[in-house]
């Protein structure tokens, strides 16, 4: 068992999500950093979607009332019994071991147990969804009930240095447009994809607000007949202020949509915090599957790797390092 | 019909550009066809009035396979067996604080509100918003009402309301700022149950005005000791 001793800024349980019951109204939730919240459940042994305490840049303090294997994500601090580790490494605790997190960067991080979280499930899942009271806002003294880590946690295992997401900061994000475009004058599209816009301290699990040069709208105007609304998603409401759909976003809407995020861009926005800017750069739908491609390989490279199936080597080739991941049939 | 991409793991197919039941019938069928059909792609599908989104995996399929596949299904304009579902509801008094208002509004007694609200045969034109929220067709203009210029913190689950031309109710629990003129015993929308809403898209709802204690008879039932 794990006790929540105090909860600093909001956490909340999430697993990959809730689909198949968004035509009953019922939003998907689920990580809102869908990569590291993925990466610390393969530092303990787990499946990528299983439930993890997702917290926020002030963090939590949680006690060990049982020994287990634990790993936090996030550009975080991790203290046990006051003692400093790394992020990104996968850990031992044992009965009456205090952890203390937080974040030094970012807006999401996370912590996995081996075996997860145990939970009762709404619609098929254990994320949270605060508006409609599934789930679990952690609050002091919850106890949460974890897995057997003797069943497939190891302590020791770390994310290699070069495979760290670095999702933090101001950036760049990469948007196909529409599907509304029609919706936007040329102009106002020209605006969207070359300023910046930052992100407003009104900005939660279901949207992120910015905030930044107002981009215009053509003579259809910013309402449309309400429609289904995807995550990562961007709404500009008559105000001409974007709106980027995150986890918990409802499932339609009826402001036009100018572009929509790729999927492995969206964790940069996530993680994105009030105060930070990011930047829209279109990019085709053909870049954006090769680049998911290119991430699932390099998760599942790195599950295996950390899971012991796999080894990896540093090679260094006309002075550039390159990483190889090698299984025993490979060699 | 127009096709567009909504980044890369979903496709809207824009079957108009109009609220009305035949567009609508026609997103339903759509739906139909594919859930029956459910190729290893599709992650889920999401109706509304004349947009359906099909959210598949890109890495299973492109979006060129999945516009082929539709090609190849057969989407007959089937007579969608949309089921009917009484509401009961319990006007005014405490469940309806605004009756007297929309009654002012449009020149009506409250008598005549609730014959007007509970006479036509509503069609649930999608599910969005909320959990369980119902997106109904067919309201009389002569009850429309705008919504309260200030929304309430607390709307209580099966709240009846209405909001200019649009009437619906509050699956659950939430803020809202629809004119509320009555409420449902029913639990509209369980998550423990699958599906989890009483009603689908393309059901109908008809609604039929309770007394006080038929309403607490029915919530007994309905909620328990929630």
């Amino acid at each position: 068992m794990i006790e929540i001793v105090s909860v600093i800024t909001p956490a909340t349980i999430q697993d990959s999500g809730r689909f198949g019951y968004q035509r009953f109204g019922v939003p998907v939730s689920g990580f809102m950093d869908y990569i590291s919240a993925r990466i610390a459940n393969y530092l303990v042994g787990n499946p990528g979607g299983f439930p993890v305490i997702e917290f926020t840049v002030g963090g939590l303090i949680l006690k060990f009332h049982g020994s287990t294997v634990f790993a936090v994500t996030g550009e975080a601090e991790v203290n046990l019994n006051d003692i400093s580790l790394s992020p990104w490494e996968s850990y031992w605790a044992k009965r009456g071991d205090v952890l203390r997190v937080r974040l030094r960067e970012g807006m999401y991080g996370y912590i996995a147990f081996a075996g997860g979280i145990e939970c009762s499930k709404v619609l098929d899942s254990c994320s949270t969804y605060v508006r409609a009271n599934f789930g679990k806002t952690l609050k002091q003294g919850d106890m949460l009930k974890t897995g057997y880590a003797i069943l497939s946690g190891k302590a020791g295992r770390s994310v290699p240095e070069e495979l760290v997401p670095r999702l933090w900061g101001n950036k760049t994000v990469r948007v196909i447009l529409g599907p509304n475009v029609e919706n936007f004058s040329p102009d106002g599209i020209r605006t969207f994809v070359s300023s910046e816009y930052e992100v407003t301290p009104n900005s939660d699990r279901m949207g992120y607000r910015l905030e930044g040069p107002v981009i215009e709208h053509s003579e259809r105007g910013a309402d449309i007949i309400t429609e289904p609304i995807a995550r990562g998603s961007i709404q500009v409401p008559a105000n001409g202020k974007p709106i980027v759909m995150m986890a918990d976003a409802q499932t339609t809407g009826g402001y036009a949509k100018i572009a929509t995020v790729i999927k492995v861009d969206l964790p940069k926005v996530a993680q994105t915090r009030p105060g930070e800017k990011l930047k829209f750069r279109p990019t085709s739908y053909k870049k954006a599957v090769e680049e998911l491609k290119k991430v699932e390989t390099m998760m599942n490279a790195l599950e295996k790797f950390l899971n012991g199936k796999l080894n990896l080597f540093r090679i260094k080739v006309m002075g550039e390092k390159y990483l190889a991941f090698a299984g025993r049939e490979d060699l | 019909m127009k096709v567009r991409l909504v980044g890369e793991s979903c496709i809207a197919i824009i079957l108009g550009e109009e609220i009305n039941e035949h567009i609508n019938d026609m997103v339903h069928a759509l739906m139909d066809s594919l859930m029956a059909k459910n190729p290893e792609w599709l992650l889920e599908v999401v109706p509304s009035y004349s947009t359906l989104y099909i959210y598949f995996d890109p890495l299973k399929a492109t979006y060129k396979e999945v516009l082929k596949f539709l090609e190849n299904v057969e989407i007959r304009k089937v007579e969608r067996k949309g089921k009917r579902v009484e509401i009961p509801v319990a006007y005014g008094g405490e469940f309806g604080p605004d009756i007297s208002f929309v009654a002012e509004y449009n020149g009506l007694t409250v008598d005549d509100v609730i014959e007007i609200h509970s006479r036509p045969l509503y069609r649930v034109y999608f599910l969005g918003f909320l959990p369980g929220f119902a997106y109904l067709g067919g309201m009389d203009e002569r009850i429309a009402t705008p919504r309260l210029e200030k929304p309430r913190l607390k709307v209580p689950a099966g709240s009846v309301g209405i909001a200019g031309k649009q009437t619906g109710w509050y699956a659950i629990e939430s803020p809202g700022g629809w004119r509320i003129i009555g409420r449902t015993p029913l639990k509209t929308f369980n998550p423990t149950k699958v599906p989890p809403s009483i009603v689908e898209p393309g059901d109908y709802v008809k609604f039929v005005p309770i007394t006080e204690e038929e309403f607490w008879e029915i919530y007994k039932e309905e909620w328990g000791d929630d």
